[in-house]
């Protein structure tokens, strides 16, 4: 007890004469966790799409003719054999008439004059929730498309392989922050500690000399590391919260963002950051002091 | 029981490339002996309190302190020995820009002292020096008199069993010197082991405690103490 109390008068004093740099690496280490924080909740929300797409997710191949039973249990067969799906439906010409007639409504009067026999007869493939990759989907497709009696596969392609691409240039972008999270939060605090540590080379010679034990003298800087990861990382993901706050209060109401449920961070990832913030910090902190503080 | 606090045997101190600020220089101090250190500039005497303190190790021979070996002494150990020894450096070694009472502080918190203990152990010996009104000055606006009692007071702040003074009455005035020299009286009264390296001769002329004169690192006389 009479240790901590003591360490911690010391981290106080400490603080108190270095807080201009203190406060400068703390705007840092915030400023880092916030950008690669932002980035992040991108990421997890799009990610949370992109799964609620694979649940939407429908093949439909257009057929030639209408299989026979006999033909629709084999296709079935050959569906499952390959990829085992949630459900295969057939829809006949006169169902696929229908359907469209269905969906003009009131308009419906302009198919009077046609051929209920015009449209297609098509098989829809809705695969399981695990299928939400786009090469396993292409694969899938391009394996549905040489099925007996096949013409075309339909599934949104060109939309899924752009949301693709966008979720993998997110990935990019929380990789690239979160190294520069790494990178400034450990060199920064690391840089901080190095001029503490020469600023009080004086002190540490004196308190040495009257018999400071090796914790003594070294706990304060880690203190200080461990409450800049604290400090930072609370202030990135506070300022993240208020941001998220003001676009939704700005957004709210019948626009696009409102197509996907965005939501922020759960308590143990807010946690997890938290915690990788202290980590990253306390490791910068160490390691200054192995370099620097020769005790 | 061993009685003896401070031995050195043939202890040599050659600093480099070449200087050798002590030679061969043997030295006994029991414990409760208050003992002087006297000679010219350069004659070694921070040396030996150097090399009794353990700031600098010798080149040659033995050290021991209250039994131990400081030569063989683990990293470790360090801490908890000099916590145990109060040292009044000749360039005081104070933090110019904390106060008074935080640099008499000092000494005590590295023992983890409780801050009223703390509190109150820094007022009594401000009360002693007579630098009760200079509690919250920071050091760097004393007098160069005033800078040397606090780094006495820190010396003697932890009640250490062994207290070493480098010129501790350097700065001082002949009132501040007999002040000075009464606490160091009254620790020693109290069992504490005192050597004072000093070429004021006011401080020992008639002193009854042993009065050892080094020249060029070497030890050339011993005055035998005088009967009280």
């Amino acid at each position: 007890m009479k240790f901590i109390s003591h360490v911690l008068t010391q981290t106080g004093r400490n603080l108190q004469k270095t807080w201009p740099t203190q406060f400068m690496t703390l705007l840092t280490v915030s400023l880092s966790v916030l950008i690669f924080a932002f980035f992040f909740l991108i990421y997890t929300n799009v990610m949370k799409a992109s799964e609620k797409l694979g649940d939407n997710l429908r093949l439909t191949i257009y057929l030639e003719d209408e299989p026979v039973p006999e033909m629709q249990e084999q296709l079935k067969k050959k569906i499952n054999d390959f990829n085992p799906v949630e459900k295969v439906l057939f829809v006949s010409r006169a169902e696929a008439f229908q359907r469209l007639a269905e969906q003009l409504g009131d308009d419906r009067d302009i198919l009077t004059d046609m051929n209920p026999a015009f449209l297609p007869p098509s098989i829809e493939v809705y695969p399981e929730k695990d299928l939400n990759s786009l090469a396993r989907i292409k694969v899938f497709s391009d394996y549905l498309a040489t099925l007996p009696g096949a013409t075309k596969v339909q599934y949104g392609h060109g939309w899924v392989e752009r949301f693709h691409y966008f979720t993998k240039l997110i990935q990019l972008i929380v990789v690239l922050s979160g190294v520069l999270l790494i990178l400034t939060s450990t060199f920064m605090v690391a840089y901080t500690i190095r001029l503490a540590v020469i600023n009080r080379q004086a002190e540490l010679e004196i308190l040495r000399l009257l018999g400071a034990t090796n914790s003594y003298i070294q706990m304060p800087f880690v203190i200080e590391g461990l409450l800049q990861g604290l400090l930072g990382s609370a202030l990135g993901i506070l300022s993240l919260h208020l941001l998220y706050r003001w676009i939704a209060k700005l957004f709210s109401g019948p626009t696009f963002l409102n197509l996907f449920e965005f939501t922020f961070f759960a308590p143990t990832t807010i946690g997890l950051i938290v915690a990788a913030g202290i980590l990253l910090c306390t490791v910068g902190s160490l390691s200054a002091m192995r370099k620097f503080l020769r005790i | 029981m061993n009685k003896t606090m401070v031995d050195l045997v043939k202890a040599t101190k050659i600093y480099p490339p070449d200087v050798a600020a002590l030679e061969d220089f043997s030295l006994t101090v029991d414990k409760g002996e208050m003992v002087f250190l006297t000679g010219m500039s350069g004659a070694g005497k921070s040396t030996v309190l150097k090399l009794i303190s353990g700031i600098e190790p010798p080149t040659k021979g033995l050290v021991e302190v209250a039994g131990k070996d400081l030569t063989k002494m683990k990293a470790k150990e360090i801490p908890a020995f000099r916590q145990q020894i109060g040292m009044a450096h000749q360039d005081f070694k104070l933090l110019p820009d904390r106060t008074v009472a935080q640099n008499i502080g000092m000494a005590m918190e590295v023992s983890y002292e409780n801050f009223r203990a703390i509190r109150n152990r820094v007022n009594e010996l401000l009360q002693m020096l007579k630098l009760e009104h200079k509690h919250d000055t920071q050091t760097e606006k004393l007098s160069r008199g005033e800078q040397q009692r606090v780094a006495i007071a820190r010396a003697v702040a932890n009640y250490p069993v062994l207290i070493l003074a480098d010129e501790p009455t350097g700065n001082l005035d002949p009132v501040t010197t007999e002040l000075v020299m009464k606490l160091f009286k009254q620790y020693n009264d109290a069992g504490s082991t005192i050597i004072i390296a000093t070429h004021d001769e006011h401080i020992f002329q008639n002193t009854t405690h042993r009065v050892l004169e080094l020249a060029n690192g070497r030890l050339i006389a011993t005055r035998p103490t005088l009967q009280p």
